[in-house]
């Protein structure tokens, strides 16, 4: 156990060094890709759209709305279909060496996970640039984000133990996620929804991460208590599914790959 | 001798369903829904420190998914296996390399991912490299490498992360002869050190070699256990009631080159050693060359041949009843067989055998038949001393000192 957790450590820290390799501007572009982001999302909907908040007082109050929304989103749905596929994409792998699957997707989570500080860095260097404050609070990311990580590591476990039954998963859940994205408040804001259809925020586990990443980057205001109780107990429930229906899936599966 | 691996009544059963939402749901229902197909049944074994154990078989008799088991690629559906110490499989040489990475880089991927800390492999790394030959070629990104190369750098790994139990299948197959006898060497050497070694192939002649006992599996269960020089026999018995019709159809149909004027006919040809009693033979053994022969017209002063060719069609040892000066009558519609006894003193490999009926000591004359490559036979395992080469010429070895050159300082 404990080596396999090493070696999803090893694993991660190659999947990181050599995604960009044979690259002219190499693990800049780890950099560049959340920048380019951040920059058009400002751009694009604070100065040609003119979209303004009168929430805080704060030209650019609709992309510090956005941004750490947007960037916990991509992680969010990146891990999770890395992990929808994961068992096809390494059948080739656990067929032949003895190395459980789970060593595998948490070597993506973690990889992924480790492109998420990067971002929310940046992020949180965004805001300094548009004179957003930035206190003591903004420490609460950290334990979100891992959180987050470990929550859609669970969910994408599980869909991962499916999509060998059903390869229709593996289609299916790329628009599942695309539908996902726009009914959670990132895009608009959750009043918009609040009121006409409440129940797609309280049934929506990201919007509860979405919306303490935007607690924190709009009013440096720390997740309340039962919230993170909340988050916690789900995501502690969703990893011992994960682990219950691994244990009880993966021998099969190995046979069917 | 201490055991490092017990196979306790291992069966695997592959179900079969005719959609994956039917074996979904007998995951989580009590209701049955499949058919089954047994790849392994009660197969149960022990291997001892030091030991190399061949596993031979047809194919579909099972060799695979009991390595896998005991690889814990896959899991058994029955049954447990008992391992002490560290198993690595070379089931694919160099699964999970990366291609663009360096092979020095890919040491420590490969390394890693059959069980290895990162420390242990550091400590081997050189001799690894060493080993493999690869010289500068290791800085280079595996992508440009032959497939040799690949091979030798994984067969390196394997070797070196000093596993209790080393799991070979047919990975040696892919080298030169000079990295293949490396390679045997090094097996040997790390079985020294109480290396045990599960060995699978259909090289017969490797497998006699190496293995100090073989099991034999046939339709997913152990046939037989034992002597390698038995169990082979008794896979080559096994193989030639599969044969059996096939070779006969060869003869008949003549595809290569069957001649003369079939006044007397060479019906069938077979090899067979005096202890394996099959067409697989030990040099050195007392075999048989069996000829049946029918002549529709009688012909006096006939000739009966036998040639051997190896497997470039070389000529390797000829003889005829001519040279024996023996005489050979035909009588009309009567059937002959004509054997010739002999230990065949010659060299691993395959042969074939190619026969004739003519006059005089050759075919030039009278040919009523020429039968090329009328059965083939391979020689695997050498009985009595070793010998390289084709031919046993048992020479005596001599030493002495010469008495007329005094020893130099």
């Amino acid at each position: 156990m404990r080596h396999n957790i090493l070696l999803a450590f090893s694993f991660a820290k190659r999947d990181f060094k050599e995604r960009y390799v044979g690259t002219g501007l190499g693990q800049l572009w780890y950099i560049l890709s959340p920048v380019i982001t951040i920059f058009i999302y400002t751009v694009v909907f604070s100065d040609f759209m003119k979209m303004k908040l009168d929430i805080v007082d704060n030209s650019y109050a609709y992309s510090i709305h956005l941004v750490p929304a947007l960037l916990a989103w991509t992680t969010f749905s990146t891990i999770l279909m890395r992990l929808n596929s994961s068992f096809l994409d390494k059948a080739h792998m656990i067929k032949k060496i003895n190395v459980p699957m789970y060593t595998f997707q948490l070597a993506i989570v973690l990889t992924e996970l480790f492109m998420f500080t990067i971002s929310m860095l940046l992020g949180v260097g965004f805001l300094v640039l548009v004179d957003q404050p930035v206190t003591l609070t903004f420490l609460w990311l950290i334990p979100l984000m891992i959180l987050q990580s470990l929550f859609v590591f669970g969910l994408g476990a599980i869909l991962s133990l499916f999509t060998p039954f059903f390869k229709d998963l593996k289609e299916a859940v790329p628009i599942v996620v695309q539908l996902w994205f726009w009914v959670t408040p990132i895009i608009y804001m959750k009043e918009m929804l609040s009121h006409k259809y409440p129940a797609l925020l309280t049934y929506n586990p990201f919007f509860y991460f979405a919306d303490s990443y935007q607690d924190i980057f709009l009013y440096s205001k720390a997740p309340s208590l039962a919230r993170i109780m909340l988050m916690v107990i789900m995501t502690l429930f969703i990893l011992f599914l994960a682990g219950y229906l691994y244990k009880k899936m993966v021998g099969t599966i190995k046979d069917i790959i | 001798m201490r055991k490092v691996l017990e196979v306790k009544n291992v069966s695997k059963l592959y179900k079969i369903y005719k959609s994956n939402t039917d074996r979904l749901k007998e995951i989580f229902t009590k209701k049955s829904y499949h058919k089954e197909f047994i790849a392994n049944n009660s197969i149960s074994f022990e291997l001892f420190e030091g030991e190399t154990l061949g596993i031979i078989g047809v194919n579909g008799a099972g060799k695979s998914t009991i390595l896998k088991i005991i690889a814990g690629v896959i899991e058994p559906s029955s049954g447990e296996v008992i391992r002490h110490g560290r198993v690595t499989a070379l089931l694919e040489l160099g699964t999970g390399f990366n291609n663009e990475m360096s092979g020095y880089e890919n040491i420590y991927l490969n390394g890693t991912l059959i069980g290895m800390k990162r420390d242990e492999v550091a400590k081997v790394a050189k001799d690894i490299v060493e080993f493999s030959e690869l010289g500068d070629y290791i800085h280079e990104p595996i992508k440009s490498y032959s497939s040799g190369m690949r091979m030798r750098l994984a067969f390196s790994i394997a070797i070196f992360s000093e596993p209790q139990i080393l799991i070979v299948d047919e990975a040696l197959s892919v080298g030169d002869a000079h990295f293949a006898s490396k390679c045997t060497n090094a097996l040997r050497e790390r079985k020294k050190q109480n290396m045990s070694i599960i060995y699978v192939s259909h090289d017969l002649n490797s497998l006699k070699l190496l293995c100090d006992r073989v099991i034999l599996l046939n339709h997913g269960e152990i046939v037989e256990e034992g002597e390698s020089e038995d169990v082979i026999n008794s896979y080559n018995f096994l193989i030639s009631k599969l044969n059996d019709n096939e070779d006969k159809m060869v003869i008949k149909e003549a595809n290569n080159s069957s001649f003369g004027t079939f006044e007397v006919e060479i019906k069938e040809v077979k090899i067979i050693g005096k202890k394996s009693k099959s067409n697989l033979i030990s040099s050195g053994e007392e075999s048989t060359i069996e000829v049946i022969i029918e002549a529709k017209k009688a012909l006096k002063d006939m000739t009966v041949g036998i040639m051997i060719r190896d497997k470039f069609g070389q000529d390797i040892f000829g003889t005829n009843s001519f040279y024996q000066n023996i005489a050979i009558d035909f009588e009309s519609n009567c059937s002959y067989l004509c054997s010739f006894d002999m230990p065949l003193n010659i060299g691993t490999g395959k042969y074939s055998i190619t026969t004739a009926v003519h006059s005089k000591d050759n075919h030039l004359d009278n040919c009523s038949h020429w039968l090329d490559h009328a059965t083939d036979f391979e020689v695997a395992g050498i009985e009595g001393e070793l010998f390289a080469g084709i031919c046993r010429l048992e020479p005596k070895i001599r030493f002495t000192k010469r008495d007329n050159q005094p020893c130099t300082e």
